[in-house]
């Protein structure tokens, strides 16, 4: 299975729903609560060149923000690529 | 056919499509997301029923009672176009749909007003920031500025005071706007600046945000702050694009509506909710707004008033 990360924060609304969209569909993810790893913020920050979260990481794609249509194109793309 | 087209997940579409549903109208509801702008509050403290509430939880308890009703339709889309034929509504969506309709309820709500200043947005995400609650830990040891002190303002320093070094509040009025409630729980932190008096300019940076332009009001003399975040603040501008050719909009391009229906300029066409020309946007007041529009369009579809 495509390897999943999210980068959040504990009172990010749309990291929630982020977490409960993967949850629901039955996907496992990492997570990297950014408001105590002061490494991984950093990084996140250098990766994406911003500072939002949550940052959703899908395979070797990344995503800022909560988009269920735009994480579903990306799952359907490393699903496919996993599959060939 | 539809009878009815809900645009919109907030509180007033939620409500609209509940309100629907019981009263057994063939609906739809159009949302691309659920919950509407305070899915991304911290603890929301006025959902009337509940003592304390996070945003986001809201949002949830929202869609679940949505989804749980019978007999109503849901699509996951966004309206781009409504137009009227032959006496029948026809509403386009983004990805190529078509619904018909006899009455359209809009409560597309709004979203983030900007200051509209040089910077602004080149720094979206690179310092300047619309979600404290989710942004504010990213801020930690920083000194960072909160535009704006309405309700929202005041909770934005709140939610830094946990983690910033200094919270500058600037307000270009001379007096808070928040809730005094709130306002003394903000005073309670010796972190937070307020400054009253102050239009933004300017914001500053080269890769990420390193300082604002601002002018004193009353001495008429620029000056600036070295912040690495900008939170904005000042209150949100309606998602009335959709209907603006159709319904009269006031100056603020909210939409007009009688308030004790909920009808808009245009036959056929309600509205409720923070897209409308009340002056209070509130989760409560929305979710009722569209309870009475529903009830008053199925006066009108039952009985033709």
């Amino acid at each position: 299975m495509v390897k999943i990360k999210i980068y959040s924060t504990p009172f990010c609304g749309y990291c929630k729903m982020a977490k409960d969209f993967f949850d629901q569909n039955g996907f496992q993810y990492e997570e990297v609560d950014v408001s105590v790893d002061e490494e991984a913020a950093k990084s996140m920050i250098a990766r994406t060149n911003q500072m939002g979260v949550p940052v959703i990481e899908i395979g070797d794609e990344v995503i800022v923000g909560f988009n269920r249509s735009e994480i579903e194109e990306l799952l359907a793309k490393a699903g496919s690529k996993s599959k060939a | 056919m539809y009878e009815l087209v809900i645009i919109g997940g907030g509180p007033a579409g939620v409500s609209a499509g509940i309100y629907a549903a019981r009263k057994k109208i063939k609906v739809i509801l159009v949302a691309d997301s659920f919950g509407g702008q305070s899915t991304v509050s911290g603890n929301i403290h006025n959902w009337i029923g509940t003592k304390v509430i996070p945003g986001w939880e809201l949002a949830k308890n929202l869609e679940e009672h949505l989804r749980s009703q019978e007999g109503i339709e849901i699509l996951e889309d966004k309206v781009s176009e409504i137009s009227k034929k032959n006496g029948e509504f026809l509403l386009k969506t983004i990805s190529g749909k078509e619904i018909t309709a006899k009455t359209i309820l809009v409560c597309a709500g709004g979203k983030h007003r900007h200051l509209n200043v040089p910077g602004e947005d080149k720094f979206i995400g690179k310092g300047v920031a619309f979600c404290a609650t989710c942004d504010a830990p990213l801020f930690k040891g920083k000194d960072v500025a909160v535009i704006g002190s309405g309700n929202a303002g005041l909770e934005a320093v709140i939610d830094l005071s946990a983690y910033a070094s200094k919270i500058y509040l600037l307000e270009c009025d001379n007096e808070v706007k928040g809730d005094p409630a709130t306002y003394d729980e903000v005073l309670k932190n010796s972190k937070t600046e307020v400054i009253f008096n102050a239009k933004i300019k300017e914001i500053l940076g080269d890769n990420f945000v390193t300082g604002l332009k601002y002018e004193d009001k009353k001495s008429g003399e620029e000056k600036e702050l070295a912040v690495s975040g900008v939170f904005v603040e000042i209150g949100m501008t309606p998602n009335s694009e959709i209907v603006r050719d159709l319904v009269n909009l006031n100056e603020r391009r909210e939409i007009i509506v009688d308030y004790s229906t909920g009808k808009t300029s245009f036959p056929g066409i309600w509205a409720a909710g923070d897209i409308t020309d009340s002056h209070y946007k509130q989760n409560t007041i929305a979710a009722g707004d569209a309870a009475r529009a529903v009830l008053d369009i199925y006066s009108h579809l039952r009985e033709g008033k």
